[in-house]
């Protein structure tokens, strides 16, 4: 018998945690969701308008089959007067109320979202040895991009495949972060590789080279692909943002 | 017969016994089985790829959120792929509309071969090239042909590694799922 009994207050002390855990969820639905406990309450079901609304003398069994099918067809316009419109219009209040608060939440979410990638940014790439590469592109009538390869210092660190919406991007005036890593102070080289089709979609694969100083702060270089009219030709050039 | 009984149970009990352990370790060898073949990619986001197409534009993964994709390993030595990749044309043709991508992605070393199972093969999607098989390590391939089915979340969400035309009526089905979400 005692072990029977122990075993039994082990299951209640065993399931105490589930049923605190059960009550709690009841709650948090109930508070989320009060217009669908209140539902009932503000509509309620058509067999049971008449017997709320109905007036005595509607509900005479003397009253003829015809009255009672007007009665009936009267019914819900009667109830909808009848029924107070304060749980209604509370029940829209509270989904408005909850509206907000998701809106709220994922404000919420989105901020902190950026700030972490700000922190994470500042904590991987300190501004001191921070180098990022961007590349632009202008009309881009004589070169069709395909791909770019960045090579820095021998070592190759991007290679990057443009797809015709990432181009068309690049052509409307958008400028894409092809790298961004961490470079000690001193003299670098940067060599990027641009393939793609030039005039008359021949396959084309020119260079680009940059010797550049990298002091304390943060460098920035522009890869910039322009399209020189007299010859007919891309050029490419690297920018060194001072 | 009297004296004989008691055998019987015995010898009836130590075959039900032998029967449990054998069913338990056959169990216990098809969990371990399953376990070992569960494609870990399964509900995780699919990994993002650019890759170049066969006499076409590059194809990057990402640009394709919104839209079911369905990414078709195959090879250019593989006779299923070949079935399966037409499969997955008649797929794409009558799916295309309502948000459907088809890839095909080659991991052959020998890039002419795929080059010339890809003129021979005639289908209306991308047929992508990965010679250095980062995209084929990335989402585990371990066998020709397999199909992955990516919902428009971009979470992986079936994977199948083998190809036969009875298959056929269930990859549809699964893709009007995904469709439908």
């Amino acid at each position: 018998m005692l072990h029977v009994a122990c075993h039994r207050r082990f299951l209640a002390l065993k399931a105490a945690p589930l049923r605190l855990a059960a009550v709690t969820l009841g709650a948090l639905l109930l508070a989320a969701h009060p217009s669908a406990f209140a539902q009932p309450a503000a509509a309620p079901p058509a067999g049971a308008v008449p017997a709320v609304t109905a007036t005595p003398g509607a509900t005479q069994p003397a009253a003829a089959p015809a009255s009672a099918a007007a009665a009936k067809s009267a019914a819900p316009a009667a109830a909808a007067s009848a029924v107070p419109a304060t749980p209604a219009s509370d029940a829209a209040t509270d989904t408005r109320g909850l509206d907000q608060d998701i809106q709220g939440l994922k404000k919420d979410v989105v901020d902190l979202n950026r700030d972490l990638f700000v922190l994470e940014e500042e904590l991987l790439f300190p501004a001191n040895t921070q180098v990022a590469v961007f590349i632009s592109m202008d009309v881009g009538e004589f070169f069709a991009l395909d791909t770019v390869t960045l090579k820095i210092d021998q070592k190759e660190v991007a290679n990057y495949l443009y797809t015709p919406r990432e181009v068309e991007a690049l052509a409307k005036g958008g400028v894409h972060r092809l790298y961004l890593g961490n470079l000690r102070a001193g003299q670098h080289e940067l060599v990027a590789f641009f393939s793609g089709q030039g005039p008359h979609e021949r396959d084309y694969r020119r260079g680009a080279t940059l010797k550049f100083q990298k002091g304390i702060g943060a460098k920035y270089l522009e890869l910039k692909i322009n399209d020189r009219q007299r010859r007919q030709q891309p050029e490419f050039e690297i920018k060194d943002w001072e | 017969m009297g004296r004989q009984q008691p055998n019987d149970r015995a010898a009836l009990r130590s075959r039900t016994a032998w029967t449990a352990v054998l069913a338990g370790a056959l169990a216990m060898a098809t969990l371990m089985t399953s376990a070992a073949t569960a494609y870990v990619l399964l509900g995780h986001q699919a990994p993002d790829f650019a890759l170049h197409a066969v006499g076409g534009n590059n194809v990057r993964l990402s640009e394709h959120r919104g839209d079911v994709v369905v990414l078709s390993f195959w090879g250019s030595r593989c006779g299923q792929c070949r079935m399966q990749l037409a499969a997955l044309d008649n797929s794409f043709k009558t799916y295309h509309s309502a948000g459907l991508q088809v890839f095909g992605v080659n991991v052959d070393d020998d890039q002419a071969g795929a080059l010339e199972f890809a003129r021979t093969q005639k289908v209306g999607f991308p047929l992508l090239l990965d010679p250095q098989k980062s995209v084929a390590r990335t989402y585990v391939v371990d066998n020709l042909p397999m199909t992955v089915l990516i919902d428009r979340g971009g979470a992986v969400r079936q994977v199948h590694r083998d190809f036969s035309s009875k298959f056929e009526p269930l990859y549809l089905q699964q893709l009007r799922v995904l469709l439908n979400e």
